[in-house]
């Protein structure tokens, strides 16, 4: 029996990149989040040769690679086009969510600018856990539309009994807090796969 | 042929009459005929509440942003119910029953083409649409198109739209009826960008779905180019009238009413047609 995966894409350290990708991504760079604290950007990104491949690369039972990588025009542009890369730890998150799907019993829709987005994008700041690949916006669970109050506070509670250290934004309008979804998160979590040199 | 003189003193009379009879608060109306340069300004200064006819300039905005290529039709936008107030940031929702269109509602979480919201915002006068847009493309940069094109003269773009806390304080963007005439001037003599971009927005605004104001009492075979506006005390309508075989004029009918009253887009239709017979020598 093979030991190889089947992962269909391949690993790329960051600072291998062009310099055009490297100032977009700003791979193993540090970035101060909103205390001020440091924190250091992934630096092992998986390749996206194409959209096609996107809407294959099966990342769970129930998520495909192209859930976490819906951006918009807000993106920079080189990073709209392909290749595109994604922090190796999106894998992390994808079984989070499938995980949560379970206890949810129903279909868990990322929003669009609410997986992985890169520290170019115009609504990354302060260390955005986005950044990393390891947050959701979560618009939609089943056909319960997350805007209010009650529906946002039921999942956010579903997910924090469900999965360890996970962190949801709490209800409400204020900077940190979100009132149209519900944003969960694994914390600063990088991935290096075992075969890299690093 | 009588002279242009006289069936603008005609056309004068018509509208005064309509007024007077109709129970408008006010009415103002602003004519210019590519074909004949017949040209009727009446009350054409006076500032009006804009309703939804702020949605040309933002148009205006939007194709700025492609002509400069910061936008292309199909950019995509993400559909977000949550914009901020003028009024100190405070968030605000556009409320889906209060919105004419509900194809952009059902896309909330997702992602629209440019090209597609631009349709929304003019066709059905989306409101979530025309905020999207404005959020992207930035409030500043629709005033700084204007003055560029040399249209923020009668256009005083304040704010998107739904924007509660802002029309309470009294923010509200304005029109008059020279002001919105110059803007559909641009475009429709292809002066505003380039002459396949002032297409593009004709034909956006080709495909308006409320019609009971200027082409209401217009003759089969011709194609309104137009955007209107209403909220409880306003009734406007402005647009390109195509007639086969001849040049466009523009046609601008700003209104005022009181809020419980009637007859308003039977009285912009009449308007319309009233025009329509001095530009074609029906009087």
């Amino acid at each position: 029996m093979s030991d190889e995966s089947t992962f269909p894409l391949s690993v790329v350290d960051g600072l291998t990149l062009s310099p055009e990708y490297r100032k977009a991504l700003r791979p193993g760079e540090m970035w101060a989040d909103a205390a001020g604290r440091q924190r250091q950007l992934p630096r092992y990104f998986y390749e996206v040769p194409s959209w096609d491949m996107a809407m294959k690369a099966q990342l769970t039972p129930n998520f495909l690679l192209w859930e976490f990588i819906q951006v918009d025009v807000r993106e920079t542009p080189l990073l709209l086009s392909f290749p595109r890369y994604v922090p190796c730890a999106i894998t992390l998150l994808a079984v989070c969510l499938e995980r949560f799907r379970e206890a949810v019993g129903s279909l868990v829709h990322i929003s669009a600018n609410g997986g992985y987005r890169s520290p170019s994008h115009r609504l990354s700041r302060n260390a955005s856990l986005h950044c990393w690949g390891v947050a959701a916006n979560i618009y939609r669970i089943g056909d319960t539309y997350l805007d209010t109050r009650s529906s946002i506070e039921r999942f956010s509670l579903t997910a924090r009994e469900t999965l360890p250290a996970v962190w949801t934004r709490p209800y409400g309008s204020p900077a940190g807090f979100a009132e149209d979804h519900l944003h969960l998160d694994l914390g600063y979590v990088t991935s290096i796969p075992r075969d890299v040199r690093s | 042929m009588a002279a242009i003189a006289d069936r603008e003193a005609t056309l004068r009379k018509q509208i005064e009459k309509i007024e007077s009879e109709s129970g408008a608060k006010a009415i103002a109306v602003a004519v210019h005929d590519t074909e004949t340069d017949f040209e009727l300004h009446y009350r054409a200064d006076r500032w009006f509440h804009a309703a939804s006819t702020i949605k040309v300039p933002i148009l205006l905005g939007v194709f700025d942003g492609i002509a400069h290529g910061t936008l292309l039709p199909h950019s995509r936008i993400h559909v977000r119910n949550r914009f901020h107030s003028v009024v100190e940031r405070v968030p605000f929702r556009v409320e889906s029953d209060r919105d004419a269109n509900s194809s952009v509602h059902a896309a909330i979480g997702k992602m629209m083409r440019v090209e597609e919201l631009a349709h929304h915002m003019i066709a059905t006068s989306s409101n979530l649409a025309t905020n999207l847009l404005l959020d992207i493309v930035g409030l500043e940069n629709v005033q700084r198109t204007l003055q560029e094109l040399g249209a923020d003269n009668g256009i005083d773009i304040k704010r998107g739209v739904e924007d509660e806390l802002a029309f309470e304080k009294g923010i509200f963007s304005s029109v008059t009826a020279d002001g919105l005439l110059r803007v559909l001037l641009l475009l429709a003599e292809g002066k505003a960008f380039s002459p396949a971009l002032s297409r593009k927005m004709m034909d956006i605004l080709h495909g308006q779905e409320f019609n009971r104001g200027i082409p209401a009492r217009l003759p089969k075979g011709t194609r309104v180019a137009h955007k209107t506006g209403e909220i409880s005390t306003i009734a406007h309508d402005a647009g390109v009238v195509y007639l086969p075989d001849r040049k466009p004029y523009v046609l601008v009918v700003l209104t005022e009413w009181d809020a419980d009253s009637s007859g308003r887009s039977k009285a912009i239709a009449e308007i319309s047609h009233r025009a329509y017979e001095a530009l074609t020598e029906k009087v």
